[in-house]
């Protein structure tokens, strides 16, 4: 089971003076338990590209098949709710769509949404709860709005996980977040990760990209430009810089020793890793000059 | 759809009516509606509306604004004419039960119809033709004389720039928390009155408070800009009048003396 995107064209305010292609022939498929990594500048397509995951926009041209079902079809009306089920979308700061009085009540949104009973809603939100390490018992009679920044986002992204996705799809989850907010969120979505669920997220930061995914796609005017491993990628430096993306800074430490002159390789992106291949580039060097 | 709503809509061009004075075509538009009911016969109303299909034409807008602009309003036309046949008492032509049509219930109808259309018209190729920020500035000085006797012009002005604004802001944001709240299996489309109504708070909600959250920022903004209302402030591009707003004035106020005449004969 998979998400596949064939041959997807998306165009805004079509047949009007101000219609723009956000989309043009995205092909795509997104395997069950991977983590895929979508980067690229701001109007490159990538926010329209993730809507059309779980059926909020359709596309103009070509099909999409979420675990088979094609939102384009008329009949897929009735099948909206399976999709949206499904794929759990977060959208760029989301908590800005944080409503309800409690925030029990506001994780619950969905899952009450589902018909559920409300002892299974309350289940759910339990569990929602403890994925992001949020204290139930402290936190569920108070408002959503008397919590910070962090912990409101958490609260929101726990919303849609109540809704126990397969497939989550998150825009700039950690925009805005202080680093160490920032840090604890990626290590989070990594456990998920780990315990299955398939993750896919928009991101800025190629650090987090090289980081956590496995696979990633780079867009660019509404096309995807590049496609492979962070390995693959940012063995690509200068088109990426043609599209205006940078690699991790640890590749860029790396490309840069290599420049002047020291034989380093420039695959890697774990701070330890690099740090054994400086040392060890260093001490060849050194050994050959001793030589 | 909810990108369709095009409150105030503005189209640049550069026809003369682009160029006039936002002054002259607010006053020109008033009076024009003035004119418009004090006109009480059938050459005076064919009168108005020839003017009205040349200002049209000189605006040089595309004529399926207007079309789309009184589309909005048919059904508050139709009611009227409706109401106007049936209501007004007179020489009976068509009478069937309480209902009846009058020689004067159809003079009446067609007058209110012809006006409402005509009045609709009139003001949005003002909107059309006048971008929002000088249709305030205008509104401003006209409003001027008055604040000796405590209209708060300025005031005024400044939230009406304020609110056309942030209308674009804010469809965009309603439509991005409905998409968000779908995500999570809110239903908007679908149920009775009760059910849709109830259904609308998950996005009135962050709604509001963002609304709320914003005016706050942009208040503050405003005065970490010095900002502090209308006394000694200066502007970039003072409105001016030139020759072309002359010539409109004398038109419009031919215009309104001729409608005048009208009713003596």
């Amino acid at each position: 089971m998979s998400l596949e995107m064939k041959h997807v064209f998306y165009t805004y305010q079509e047949g009007s003076p101000t219609e723009s292609h956000a989309l043009q022939d995205i092909c795509l498929n997104i395997n069950e338990g991977e983590f895929l990594g979508i980067v690229g500048h701001t109007g490159s397509g990538k926010s329209t590209l993730i809507q059309h995951l779980n059926g909020l926009l359709k596309p103009t041209k070509g099909e999409v098949l979420i675990d088979g079902i094609n939102i384009n079809q008329k009949e897929a009306k009735a099948k909206r709710k399976e999709v949206r089920l499904k794929v759990g979308l977060v959208f760029q700061y989301p908590e800005y769509q944080l409503f309800e009085e409690t925030v029990e009540q506001d994780i619950g949104f969905g899952p009450r949404n589902l018909g559920l009973s409300d002892t299974e809603v309350q289940e759910r939100v339990k569990e929602a709860m403890a994925l992001l390490k949020l204290d139930y018992k402290t936190l569920r009679k108070q408002s959503p709005f008397d919590l910070s920044g962090g912990q409101k986002r958490k609260v929101a992204i726990a919303g849609v996980l109540a809704m126990k996705p397969k497939y989550l799809v998150l825009d700039e989850p950690t925009a805005g977040l202080d680093p160490r907010g920032r840090e604890e969120f990626l290590e989070q979505l990594a456990v998920l990760h780990r315990q299955g669920m398939t993750i896919i997220m928009v991101s800025h930061s190629m650090d987090d990209m090289a980081k956590y995914a496995q696979r990633m796609i780079v867009m660019d005017h509404g096309q995807i430009q590049l496609q492979g491993t962070p390995q693959d990628i940012f063995s690509q430096p200068e088109q990426l810089q043609q599209i205006g993306l940078d690699v991790p800074s640890l590749s860029r430490l790396l490309l840069r020793l290599k420049q002047r002159g020291l034989d380093v390789r420039t695959d890697l992106f774990d701070i330890e890793a690099v740090k054994t291949e400086i040392l060890r580039a260093m001490a060849a060097r050194e050994g050959k000059l001793t030589c | 759809m909810l990108k369709d709503i095009t409150i105030g809509q503005y189209l640049s061009g550069d026809s003369f009516l682009h160029k006039l004075d936002p002054r002259t075509k607010i006053i020109a538009v008033i009076l024009y509606m003035v004119s418009l009911f004090i006109v009480n016969n059938f050459w005076g109303l064919g009168a108005m509306l020839v003017l009205s299909l040349a200002v049209v034409l000189i605006s040089r807008i595309p004529l399926r604004f207007f079309f789309r602009g009184i589309k909005a309003i048919v059904f508050i036309v139709l009611l009227t004419v409706a109401l106007q046949m049936f209501m007004t008492p007179g020489e009976p032509l068509w009478e069937l039960g309480i209902l009846k049509i009058t020689k004067e219930g159809i003079r009446q109808a067609v007058f209110m119809g012809t006006r409402l259309i005509l009045l609709v018209s009139v003001t949005s190729i003002l909107t059309l033709t006048t971008t929002p920020i000088s249709l305030t500035d205008g509104i401003e000085t006209l409003l001027k004389p008055f604040q000796k006797i405590g209209v708060p012009a300025h005031e005024l002005a400044m939230m009406m720039t304020i609110a056309l604004r942030f209308i674009p802001t804010l469809i965009e944001e309603t439509d991005k928390i409905m998409k968000a709240q779908s995500a999570r299996g809110a239903d908007f489309e679908s149920g009775n009155l009760m059910e849709r109504a109830k259904a609308m708070i998950p996005l009135l909600v962050p709604l509001f408070l963002n609304a709320i959250k914003r005016a706050d920022e942009l208040a503050l903004a405003m005065e970490a800009r010095c900002y502090h209302g209308g006394d000694g402030r200066t502007r970039l591009k003072a409105l001016q009048y030139g020759r072309r707003d002359a010539v409109a004035g004398v038109f419009c106020l031919c215009m309104a003396a001729g409608a005048f005449l009208t009713r003596l004969l």
